[in-house]
């Protein structure tokens, strides 16, 4: 499933999909056809089938028509081939570091003692319109 | 790992409370068995080991939740009541509830407490805080594969197949203890008044058989016992008490809506969220992994495993997971007696009981009914009306997205930062009726920068890094549902030939989004647009329909006074079964257009409420 040729095509692939530039890396410098093809398949076995797939069609062209020929031909295959490029390169270290991406990582919560939307009055004049709802003891049907 | 699950004695030790089952006789405590007892081991192993829903009774990981049932489709289908020759093991209760998560979890707290004897039969299993994926770099990757919401995709052993493909929208639940509360964004709105009367208002839908004011003090106390955070005096709703915790910050980002919102006088409030900005009946607050929708590690979003099934249990309720039931039983007077459930060994077993409770959700809930038809209920049961799985409404969805040059912050958890209301009423000057919420929320880490689950889109090659840049933490969505108005023609039957891997006939989901719903998403779409671009939003996207957007399943045994044109009364009791009651969002009337888990288990408390106050009128089997 993950021999060699296929990843040698993802990695032309992937590079076309994620080239370098701009200060980032190209997708197969941070490992996306090695141990971060390996994590994502490990995390998402259910790609593993469509990544086949789209070797068995489109493995012997070149990066650009190989990806149009999988739109065209398995929409869930060429997905699939995104998903893992784009899963394996986003789950690198090293990008998250590039991107200064702190997600998923604890901080306190700290419920604000008087926020600014108080503070701006900006809930003041909300009341002020007055209710948006409607009350259905005051309203008959509508006409 | 902040939250510690029960752990104690075997989850059959009784309660020492002192019963106050239905029957007056004081002989009641019953323990059967119908068939001849099964080998000691083998009742061992059912009733004190891998079936038992206690976290120190789990079956290894790794073994835990495998299904081996044969394949044969359903189980036997012999006599109604029919126990008889099966060998199987029979348990007994005072109430059996049928699934561990929102409504069951505070159906069997109440039991509980006031002394029943309860037992909940659970397919799923307690959620594991550790393996949530929040802490993984995996993370994102993850909730777009196991840890998605769609059971079909998901595909645990515990989960059950859905075809779909004749559905506009596909449902989304979580199958477990705390059910699809483990993986929700744990937005806690309320209905509004108006939406318990559309017919009375709007000529569209149906009157409920209660009002929002019936309904306040449910709501007050199911605040405080989940734990939710929000700012009270909303003009959206009449007045009432306040939150037990104060709101969680709502990010600069939100406050540069609410500013929008300021100008062109459009409402906005901060969102009430079951997750906690402050510690809380011993949980930690919200550490703000933003992986609300995938578990949170923290125990701070509220769900039942958390929030009720520990009390539960200290006060004597009998968890039961990896027990995955199959239909109703009933005697020869038409009441229920129990339920049928397969365990993950593929044994067959009953609880019998002498009130059958379903809280399966509004899917799960009508498939075991109409898998419980028998002679005398050819249709299914508690179908005399016809409208067991009909009048599925799920909230279309749509989702708007805008973009800022600036960065905007949205961390945190990922459900609403803050709501509007100001297209919800109807308005006659408005090509469609009802409306619809708005909840503000973020968009994700740089997996969905560079390829949007929701509106937005992808940009491969060259211009790649400087897309997802330009999008990561620059920022939000409108996140919009409308309501959807009961339509018979939606509707969740049994399909002719998929099952479950135990055999069960699994559910067929028909579902269509109306006219109305399509002009009102539309209109709600160019409204949001608007109101980014007062935001300063340099552009939007816009997703007109997301079908992966079905969590809020509703209405599949709508409650009414009259038994041809209803399932349920207003308390959630059958009219054709009477100790057999409904607490899920299957009994909802109509839809409105606000995320349902709060009128849920409001619903669950009064209706169980109400059947522990009238017990000894309650007609049970002998």
């Amino acid at each position: 499933m993950t021999d060699d040729k296929l990843r040698s095509w993802l990695g032309a692939v992937a590079d076309d999909l994620i080239p370098a530039a701009d200060g980032m890396p190209a997708a197969t410098e941070v490992g996306v056809t090695g141990s971060q093809l390996d994590l994502v398949l490990a995390v998402r076995p259910d790609l593993a089938r469509a990544l086949n797939r789209a070797w068995a069609l489109a493995g012997e062209h070149l990066p650009g028509p190989a990806l149009r020929l999988l739109a065209d031909l398995d929409p869930r295959a060429h997905q699939a081939v995104l998903e893992i490029v784009a899963g394996a390169y986003y789950s690198s270290d090293l990008v998250k570091r590039l991107l200064g991406y702190t997600g998923q990582q604890p901080i306190p919560v700290r419920p604000e003692d008087y926020p600014a939307y108080l503070a701006e009055g900006l809930l003041d004049r909300v009341v002020d319109r007055g209710p948006v709802h409607r009350d259905p003891d005051s309203l008959s049907r509508r006409q | 790992m902040s939250h510690r699950q029960p752990r104690g004695s075997p989850s059959n030790v009784k309660s020492a409370r002192p019963r106050r089952c239905f029957a007056r006789t004081p002989d009641f405590v019953r323990r059967t068995r119908l068939a001849p007892p099964p080998e000691p081991d083998a009742a061992g192993e059912i009733r004190q080991g891998r079936g038992i829903g206690y976290p120190g009774a789990e079956p290894p990981r790794g073994t835990r939740g495998k299904n081996t049932a044969s394949a044969t489709r359903g189980p036997s289908r012999d006599a109604e009541g029919g126990a008889e020759n099966t060998g199987r093991t029979v348990e007994h209760a005072d109430v059996l509830v049928v699934g561990a998560g929102a409504s069951g979890g505070v159906v069997t707290g109440a039991l509980a407490e006031a002394g029943f004897d309860v037992v909940c039969l659970e397919q799923g299993h307690w959620p594991d805080r550790t393996d949530f994926p929040a802490l993984r770099p995996t993370y994102e990757l993850e909730a777009r594969g196991g840890w998605g919401g769609n059971p079909t995709l998901r595909g645990r052993p515990e989960d059950y197949p859905v075809n779909e493909t004749d559905s506009d929208i596909a449902t989304l639940m979580y199958n477990g203890v705390g059910g699809s509360m483990v993986l929700y964004a744990a937005d806690w709105p309320r209905l509004l008044p108006s939406d318990f009367r559309t017919r009375t208002l709007d000529a569209v839908g149906d009157d409920w058989p209660l009002t929002y004011h019936d309904l306040q003090p449910f709501y007050e106390r199911t605040d405080r016992a989940f734990g939710v955070s929000g700012l009270a005096g909303d003009t959206s709703l009449p007045p009432g008490g306040e939150f037990p915790l104060p709101p969680l910050p709502i990010g600069d980002g939100a406050l540069r809506l609410a500013r929008a919102h300021d100008r062109l006088k459009w409402h906005w409030w901060p969102a009430p969220n079951a997750v906690l900005s402050r510690p809380y009946q011993g949980r930690n607050a919200c550490a703000h992994y933003g992986s609300c929708m995938q578990g949170c590690p923290e125990g701070a979003k509220a769900s039942t495993d958390v929030t009720h099934w520990p009390n539960a249990i200290k006060a004597g309720a009998r968890l039961l997971t990896g027990a995955r039931v199959a239909r109703v039983l009933t005697d020869n007077q038409g009441l229920a007696i129990g339920a049928e459930y397969v365990d993950p060994e593929g044994k067959w077993h009953i609880v019998k009981a002498d009130v059958v409770i379903m809280a399966a959700n509004s899917v799960g809930t009508a498939r075991i009914l109409l898998n419980s038809a028998s002679p005398r209920f050819p249709n299914g049961l508690a179908n005399s009306s016809g409208l067991v799985g009909r009048r599925l409404m799920v909230h279309p969805f749509a989702n708007v997205t805008g973009y800022f040059d600036e960065p905007v912050d949205a961390g945190g958890h990922v459900g609403a930062k803050i709501v509007s209301y100001e297209f919800y009423e109807t308005d006659p000057d408005r090509d469609f009726v009802r409306g619809a919420k708005w909840s503000l929320a973020p968009t994700g880490g740089p997996l969905n920068a560079a390829l949007p689950s929701r509106a937005g889109n992808s940009v491969w090659g060259k211009g790649h890094h400087a897309h997802v840049r330009t999008h990561l933490g620059h920022s939000l969505s409108w996140c919009i549902f409308g309501e959807d108005l009961p339509d018979e023609d939606n509707r969740v039957e049994i399909d002719d030939s998929l099952t479950d891997s135990s055999g069960i006939p699994a559910p067929k989901v028909t579902y269509r989004v109306g006219e109305n719903s399509r002009r009102l998403l539309d209109f709600n779409i160019e409204r949001a647009e608007r109101s980014f671009a007062e935001a300063g939003a340099h552009r939007t996207a816009v997703e007109s329909l997301m079908r992966f957007s079905g969590w809020h399943l509703l209405g599949t045994a709508r409650m009414g006074e009259d038994p041809a044109t209803s399932v349920v009364d207003g308390w959630g009791r059958a009219h054709d079964v009477p100790n057999l009651y409904i607490a899920d969002g299957s009994v909802f009337v109509t839809s409105g257009a606000v995320n349902p888990t709060s009128t849920i288990v409001s619903l669950a408390l009064r209706s169980v409420e109400h059947l522990i106050e009238n017990r000894r009128e309650q007609r049970t089997p002998r």
